[in-house]
C-alpha cells in the first residue's frame, strides 16, 4: 500500500506539467496559425471545397446550366449513370488503362530504365528521345496519333499499303480502337515512368550491386533479387501515378477519338464531357464529377494505405 | 586459401594512367595492407583483384591460376566494401546466407555456415534484423560475416572502418586481426589510414600516384622509409623535413644548424638534400650544441604532448612526454642522433642516410 500511495500525488504534477506545456505549445503556435492558415483556408474553400460541394448540389438537379437549378430529381441522375452502357463502357476502359499501364508500359519503362541508366555511348540521347513524347501535350500528341492511324494517308496506312495490305482504319473499328489508343498512351507516358526509375536506379547504392555480383548473382538474378526490391517504393510511386493519371486521361483521348467510336473509347472523363458538358446536362455531368471523385479518392487512399504506407 | 600475384598491372582511363606496371606478390595466409593518398590507386587495384574493374595489362593471379578473364564469382574473393554494401532489403541472415543461396548450397549447409559465421562475429542476436536497424559497429560485422560464409581464397578490404567513429575503428581493428589470425586467409586491405595499414598488416605497400613506393613489413617502412613520400606518410605526426646542403659530411640547413648522419652512399660536397627527423626523434638533452627555437604551440595529447617549434626558421613538431611541461613563446634546445636523421635526395627523394 505504501507503494501505491505516493503513485496519485506523481500524477498529478506530472500531468499539470503536461497540461502546462501543451498550452505553452499552442500559445507558441497561434500566431503561426492566425497569421498563415486563413490565406490558405480562403483559397482552399473558393477553389475546391465550394466547386465539390456546388458539383455535388448540382448533381441532384436536372440543370442544362441556364438559369437556378431548380427541378430537383434527387438521386435520378445517379440512376441514369450507372445505366448508361457508355459509362460502363468508360469503367472498364480506365480499368484496361491501369493494367496496361502496370503490365506494358511500366515494364517497358523500367527495362529501358535499366539500359539508359548505363555508362553506354549515347545512352543520355536516348534518355532524352524517350522522354520527348512525355513532353509533347496531349492534345498535340493526340493529334499526331490520328493523323498516324489515318486509313488514307497515315503513317499505318502507307505501312500497310507498302506490305500490300489493304490500310486499316483502326480509330474507326469500334473493336481495335481503343487498343490503339492504349499504344498511344503507353507511347505517351512510358517516358515520365522511366525517368521515375532513372532517379531510383541512380539511388540504388552501386557497392550494393557490386557486392551482389561478387556473391555471384547473374544479371537476371541481381535484378530481381536486388535492384527490383530496392526500386519497390518507386515502383509503387510509378503504379499510382498510372492509377491516378488513368481517371484524368481525358486531352488526349478528344483529338483522337473523342471517346468513340460507339462509345469504345470512353473515360470517366470523357465520358463526363461527353454526356455532361456537351450535352448541356449539367446536372448530370456533376453527378459524373462526384462519381468520379468518389473513385479517385478512393482508389488513391485505398492505395496509399495498403502499398505505400511504409514509403 | 591461395596465394595471390600481380604481375606487372596497368589500368589507364583512355590517355589517363592511373596504375603502372605493379608486380606484388601475397604469400598463402599473408596480411597485406595498401595504403597510400586518396587518388593513389590503391582501391582500383582491389577492385581489379575483385573482377570489379576491367585490367589494361599485365597478370593477376589467384591460387596459381590467371583470373584476368574470370568474373567475380568465379574468383572466390569476398570483399568488405567501404559503405558495407549490405543489402538493405534483407536481414542479416539473409545477407549472410545470399551467396550460398545463389551457389545452390542446401539449406541444411546455409544455415550451419551462416550460423557459425555469426557465432565469431557475436551476429546471433542480430540475424533477424534488418542493416538499417544496426549501428555502423554492426553492419561491419555483417559485412565481414557475409564475406567470411563464403570460405573464400582471398579476402579483400575496402577501407572498411573509414565510417565508423574513432573508438570502434580501434575496436574493430583489434576485431579484424583477430579474425584474421583465427581463419588465416590471405587478405588485402585497403587504407588511407597508415595506422590502420602498421597495426594490421604482416606487410604494407605504400602507393602514390599508381606506383609502389615501398613495400616491407611495418617497421621496416618506418625504419628504413625508401624515399621522402613513404617517410612523409608513414608516422604521426608525419616527419619533419628540411632542405640542407651537405657541408663537411653533415647537412647544413642553416648557417650553424646542422643534421650529423650516417650516409649510405657517396655524397658530394654542395649536394642538395632534404632532411627528415621524425617528431619523437627529437630529445630534450644530448651530445653537442643541439638546435634551439621558439615553441609556437603546445598540443597535449595526454600521454604524449605535440609541440610545435621554430627550427631553422621552419615550424616543426616533436614529441615529448605528457609529462613533461613545455610552454610556447618558450625556447626548447633539441637534439638528434645520427642513426635517426634521415637523408634523401632532394631531387629523386631517395634515402641517402644508413638508418
Amino acid at each position: 500500500m505504501s507503494q501505491i500511495a505516493p503513485a496519485p500525488a506523481l500524477s498529478v504534477p506530472a500531468a499539470t506539467t503536461r497540461a502546462r506545456a501543451r498550452r505553452s505549445g499552442m500559445r507558441g503556435k497561434w500566431p503561426v496559425i492566425i497569421l498563415f492558415l486563413p490565406p490558405a483556408l480562403l483559397l482552399f474553400t473558393l477553389f475546391v471545397i465550394l466547386p465539390m460541394g456546388e458539383a455535388a448540389w448540382y448533381s441532384f438537379f436536372n440543370w442544362n446550366g441556364y438559369g437556378l437549378p431548380d427541378q430537383w430529381v434527387g438521386w435520378k441522375n445517379y440512376e441514369l449513370i450507372f445505366r448508361q452502357s457508355a459509362f460502363r463502357n468508360a469503367l472498364v476502359n480506365n480499368g484496361l488503362i491501369i493494367v496496361a499501364s502496370i503490365c506494358i508500359q511500366i515494364p517497358l519503362a523500367l527495362w529501358l530504365a535499366t539500359m539508359v541508366t548505363k555508362h553506354i555511348k549515347g545512352a543520355l540521347v536516348f534518355r532524352l528521345i524517350f522522354f520527348l513524347p512525355y513532353v509533347l501535350a496531349d492534345v498535340a500528341a493526340g493529334m499526331i496519333w490520328r493523323f498516324v492511324y489515318d486509313g488514307e494517308f497515315g503513317l499505318v496506312a502507307n505501312i500497310a499499303e507498302f506490305f500490300g495490305q489493304e490500310p486499316p482504319f483502326w480509330l474507326a473499328d469500334k473493336n481495335v480502337a481503343f487498343y490503339a489508343v492504349l499504344g498511344v498512351i503507353v507511347w505517351k507516358y512510358f517516358g515520365f515512368h522511366m525517368m521515375l526509375f532513372i532517379a531510383g536506379l541512380q539511388a540504388i547504392d552501386k557497392s550494393v550491386l557490386e557486392a551482389a555480383d561478387i556473391d555471384g548473382a547473374t544479371g537476371w538474378q541481381k535484378f530481381m533479387k536486388v535492384t527490383l526490391p530496392l526500386l519497390g517504393s518507386t515502383v509503387r510511386l510509378s503504379v499510382f501515378f498510372a492509377v491516378v493519371g488513368s481517371l484524368q486521361l481525358f486531352d488526349m483521348i478528344m483529338p483522337l477519338t473523342g471517346g468513340g467510336p460507339s462509345n469504345s473509347t470512353q473515360t470517366l472523363v470523357t465520358f463526363l464531357y461527353s454526356f455532361g458538358v456537351m450535352r448541356m446536362q449539367v446536372g448530370f455531368g456533376s453527378a459524373v464529377g462526384v462519381v468520379l471523385f468518389v473513385i479517385c479518392v478512393t482508389l488513391a487512399f485505398s492505395y496509399k494505405r495498403i502499398f505505400m504506407r511504409n514509403d | 586459401m591461395a596465394g595471390l600475384e600481380l604481375r606487372n598491372i596497368s589500368k589507364s582511363y583512355g590517355a589517363v594512367s592511373v596504375i603502372e606496371g605493379i608486380n606484388l606478390e601475397v604469400t598463402d595466409g599473408e596480411f597485406v595492407a595498401l595504403v597510400g593518398p586518396s587518388g593513389c590507386g590503391k582501391s582500383t587495384i582491389l577492385r581489379m583483384i575483385a573482377g570489379l574493374e576491367d585490367i589494361t595489362g599485365g597478370d593477376i593471379s589467384i591460387g596459381g591460376e590467371i583470373v584476368n578473364d574470370l568474373t567475380p564469382k568465379e574468383r572466390n574473393i569476398a570483399m568488405v566494401f567501404q559503405s558495407y554494401a549490405l543489402y538493405p532489403h534483407m536481414n542479416v541472415y539473409r545477407n549472410m546466407a545470399f551467396n550460398l543461396e545463389l551457389a545452390g548450397k542446401p539449406k541444411a549447409e546455409i544455415d550451419r555456415r551462416v550460423r557459425a559465421a555469426a557465432t565469431m562475429l557475436e551476429l546471433e542476436p542480430l540475424l533477424d534484423r534488418k542493416p538499417s536497424q544496426l549501428s555502423g559497429g554492426q553492419r561491419q560485422r555483417v559485412a565481414m560475416g557475409r564475406a567470411l560464409v563464403r570460405d573464400p581464397s582471398v579476402f579483400l578490404f575496402d577501407e572498411p572502418l573509414s565510417n565508423l567513429d574513432a573508438k570502434l575503428r580501434v575496436q574493430m581493428r583489434s576485431e579484424i586481426k583477430q579474425l584474421h589470425k583465427k581463419v588465416g586467409v590471405t587478405s588485402v586491405y585497403v587504407t588511407h589510414d597508415q595506422v590502420e595499414a602498421m597495426t594490421l598488416a604482416d606487410r604494407v605497400v605504400v602507393l602514390n600516384k599508381g606506383i609502389i613506393q615501398q613495400a616491407g613489413s611495418p617497421m621496416e617502412l618506418y625504419r628504413q622509409p625508401a624515399n621522402t613520400f613513404v617517410a612523409g606518410f608513414i608516422g604521426s605526426p608525419a616527419m619533419n623535413f628540411f632542405e640542407a646542403t651537405i657541408v663537411g659530411g653533415a647537412a647544413r640547413t642553416a648557417p650553424g644548424v646542422s643534421f650529423e648522419f650516417r650516409p649510405a652512399s657517396r655524397l658530394t660536397e654542395g649536394q642538395p638534400v632534404t632532411v627528415g627527423v621524425r617528431p619523437e626523434h627529437f630529445q630534450r638533452t644530448g651530445q653537442g650544441p643541439g638546435l634551439t627555437g621558439p615553441v609556437s604551440i603546445v598540443e597535449p595529447t595526454g600521454g604524449q604532448t605535440f609541440v610545435t617549434v621554430d627550427l631553422a626558421g621552419q615550424p616543426t613538431v616533436v614529441t615529448v612526454s605528457g609529462d613533461d611541461l613545455v610552454e610556447a613563446e618558450t625556447n626548447l634546445t633539441l637534439y638528434t642522433s645520427p642513426q635517426q636523421v634521415y637523408v634523401f635526395d632532394r631531387e629523386t627523394g631517395t634515402r641517402l642516410s644508413e638508418n
